[in-house]
């Protein structure tokens, strides 16, 4: 059975291979052990700290095989986008340009560096064995983040943020960004994106363009890159699409990736999930699947399962299924249909 | 050859040099009303019955024969009735020195800053006349009227050379930037520009800084560069005292060449001198001379030679300017002793 938990010390080897074994672009997860070692310090810290609004804490999730340790995924959640350095993003908005005398009036899309998402909750570094794409276990991955954000509210913003990685093509070029970031940076794609993931986002800053890129100005493949998804990043896309997020007019500076956003009420593992208690029995006609999670912090668990389950009524747990959640006759549970 | 102010009987023989002068022409447009227009607004010019902001000073070269053969024009000021816009090629540094990375982006900054400045433009000499003195006379007695009148104009002049542009007249400069913003090509938007609807320039292009670097190369590459075509003119302005300081045209990237009145060759050399008839040397310079008339305004270019505060030129000279011995000229060489070195 997989697992979703808090990351610990001892994880560090194995969270170093999925970070080598990550897309281009999931910034968030250097392939540097002192760098990752500092990302799981900072995690811990995160789960321990007493907090009463959303500041810097950056909560970091993996998945973990019970029957042999292994971990096959990991998922954060940063709890301030923009608190620590700018968040940055462009927007992609048209430019009126109009003219009584002529009779002229067209839109001309430009893309703006901005801080506009700055504030809102961030979820990234999503990455999952490929084995496990598309099942159930990815599903988890994501959308227990969800799910401890409602259990947790107090500790995130009123809305949810996520940059889905943009295009790049076999050999690891943007298109976007060789159009683009390239002018700036003198960087390849994959470099610029390395760079990101282990220093601070904020050297950036001083390298952006400030004035507006007018779009049409873009070669046709930049523009075509414009809010189009790696394929890879397709099913982060979809899961997070279905729980209610929806792209708006920002996109990511270095790829042209689109943003997904979506409020805590809109979300569905947010706002549809149940809550109940846990009853330790078996099994005996699981009509349906779910994802199921502790609601607690530090310990916090969450697992897929097959229940019978009718709203209202005691949520039954196999003893696996208890050991895995570390929960008891009582313990609270939050849980929604998968 | 004599440069006066154009008159509107002028027009049948204007309309004809334009349509010779073809689309590329388009300050001075081949429409007989617009053009008619433009004549009679002239004359009301050099009769100072209009202000500065909309003064329009346009003068004919004329032959002997009273055929006119060419035309140039000189502004009151730029920009006064409705904005004037130029680039102006900037300079953007991305710099990090933590990565190693320092990249130097031209920038295009749209602006107004040769408002209230005077323009010399529209100048056309007939092909078949491009020899001798003529277009130097042509395109130079616009500064020596300036040097006489110099209270009807800026602090400098200003010239807007035409940018490259490919044989169909397509400027790869509009291809990449005002295209996007005009939906238009650009024949057409320089025709609207030239009919005098600048001002919807004003409306339709984007305020914000340009990256050259998002620009295609050869768009990238005409950036300041004259159209072939103007060198001449471009020449003889140069040797003036005009520079390109880094304003160009926002449609074609035609440099636009500038000078302080007070730097201007022709204006700072010319010199208020007696008419006196004689017989100068064989050897006398060439001297572009002016009768320092405003309405009645005769500028001619003829061997002279200086004796005192008298220029000695021969009888048809003084004739050509209206002018009897003893009158006040203002003269000055027509070529800098540079190209006086060279030309001997």
């Amino acid at each position: 059975m997989l697992v979703l938990r808090p990351v610990e010390l001892t994880d560090l080897p194995q969270l170093q291979r999925l970070a080598r074994e990550s897309l281009v672009g999931v910034t968030s997860l250097p392939d540097d052990t002192e760098r990752l070692r500092e990302r799981i310090l900072d995690s811990c810290a995160s789960f321990a700290k007493d907090v009463q609004g959303h500041g810097p804490e950056n909560y970091f999730f993996v998945l973990e095989d019970l029957t042999n340790q292994h971990l096959a995924g990991c998922s954060e959640i940063l709890a301030t986008a923009g608190f620590d350095e700018p968040f940055y993003s462009l927007r992609n908005r048209h430019f009126t340009s109009a003219s009584r005398e002529l009779n002229i009036e067209h839109g001309v899309p430009a893309l703006s560096l901005c801080h506009d998402l700055s504030g809102h909750t961030l979820l990234r570094g999503f990455h999952v064995d490929a084995a496990l794409v598309r099942t159930p276990s990815s599903e988890l991955l994501s959308r227990a983040r969800l799910m401890f954000i409602a259990a947790h509210a107090q500790r995130f913003a009123e809305a949810v943020i996520t940059e889905i990685v943009g295009y790049s093509d076999d050999e690891g070029g943007s298109p976007f960004w060789d159009a683009l970031g390239k002018h700036f940076f003198d960087l390849p794609y994959a470099e610029a994106e390395r760079l990101c993931g282990l220093e601070s986002r904020t050297f950036l800053a001083e390298l952006m363009p400030q004035y507006p890129i007018y779009v049409p100005m873009l070669p046709q493949a930049a523009q075509d890159c414009i809010g189009r998804i790696h394929p890879d990043g397709q099913e982060a896309f979809d899961i997070l699409e279905r729980e209610g997020f929806e792209t708006n007019s920002y996109v990511d500076l270095f790829d042209g990736g689109p943003t997904l956003y979506a409020r805590l009420a809109n979300i569905r593992s947010i706002a549809q999930s149940q809550t109940g208690t846990a009853t330790p029995g078996d099994v005996i006609d699981a009509r349906g699947r779910y994802l199921v999670s502790n609601d607690s912090l530090k310990d916090y668990r969450a697992i897929v399962a097959d229940l019978d389950y009718t709203a209202g009524h005691p949520v039954f747990l196999n003893t696996e299924m208890c050991t895995a959640l570390n929960v008891s006759e009582g313990s609270p549970i939050r849980l929604i249909a998968l | 050859m004599i440069v006066r102010p154009v008159h509107v009987t002028d027009l049948p023989a204007l309309l004809a040099l334009v349509r010779q002068a073809g689309p590329g022409f388009t300050t001075l447009p081949a429409n007989e009303d617009r053009l008619a227009h433009r004549l009679r607004w002239a004359q009301r010019t050099f009769a100072e019955q209009v202000e500065r902001a909309d003064a329009d000073y346009l003068f004919v070269l004329e032959d002997d024969d009273q055929q006119v053969v060419g035309v140039s024009a000189l502004t009151g000021a730029v920009g006064l009735r409705e904005p004037w816009y130029n680039y102006r090629v900037g300079l953007t540094v991305s710099s990090s020195p933590d990565l190693g990375i320092q990249r130097q982006i031209p920038t295009l900054f749209l602006n107004n800053e040769m408002t209230g400045q005077s323009e010399i433009c529209s100048l056309f000499l007939r092909p078949d006349q491009r020899q001798g003195s003529n277009g130097r006379l042509l395109s130079l007695s616009r500064l020596l009227f300036v040097a006489e009148f110099a209270h009807l104009f800026g602090e400098k002049l200003i010239a807007e050379l035409r940018g490259s542009a490919d044989e169909q007249g397509c400027s790869p400069f509009w291809d990449s930037l005002g295209r996007h913003f005009f939906k238009m090509d650009f024949s057409h938007a320089d025709h609207l520009s030239g009919l005098g609807s600048k001002a919807f320039i004003a409306e339709l292009m984007p305020r914000q800084p340009l990256y050259t670097c998002l620009l295609t190369e050869q768009a990238q590459a005409v950036i300041g560069k004259a159209h072939p075509n103007t060198e001449p003119a471009m020449k003889i302005l140069t040797a003036e005292g005009f520079t390109h300081k880094g304003y160009i045209d926002i449609f074609d990237a035609g440099p636009v060449i500038e000078a302080p009145l007070s730097k201007i060759r022709t204006v700072r050399d010319s010199q208020a001198l007696m008419l006196s008839i004689g017989t100068p040397d064989e050897q006398a310079p060439v001297w572009l001379i002016h009768n320092r008339r405003l309405e009645n305004c005769r500028i001619t270019a003829a061997p002279a030679r200086r004796v005192g505060n008298s220029l000695i030129v021969d009888r048809l000279t003084a004739k050509r300017l209206q002018l009897q011995p003893g009158n006040s000229v203002r003269a000055v060489p027509l070529l800098n002793q540079q190209q006086q070195a060279v030309a001997a």
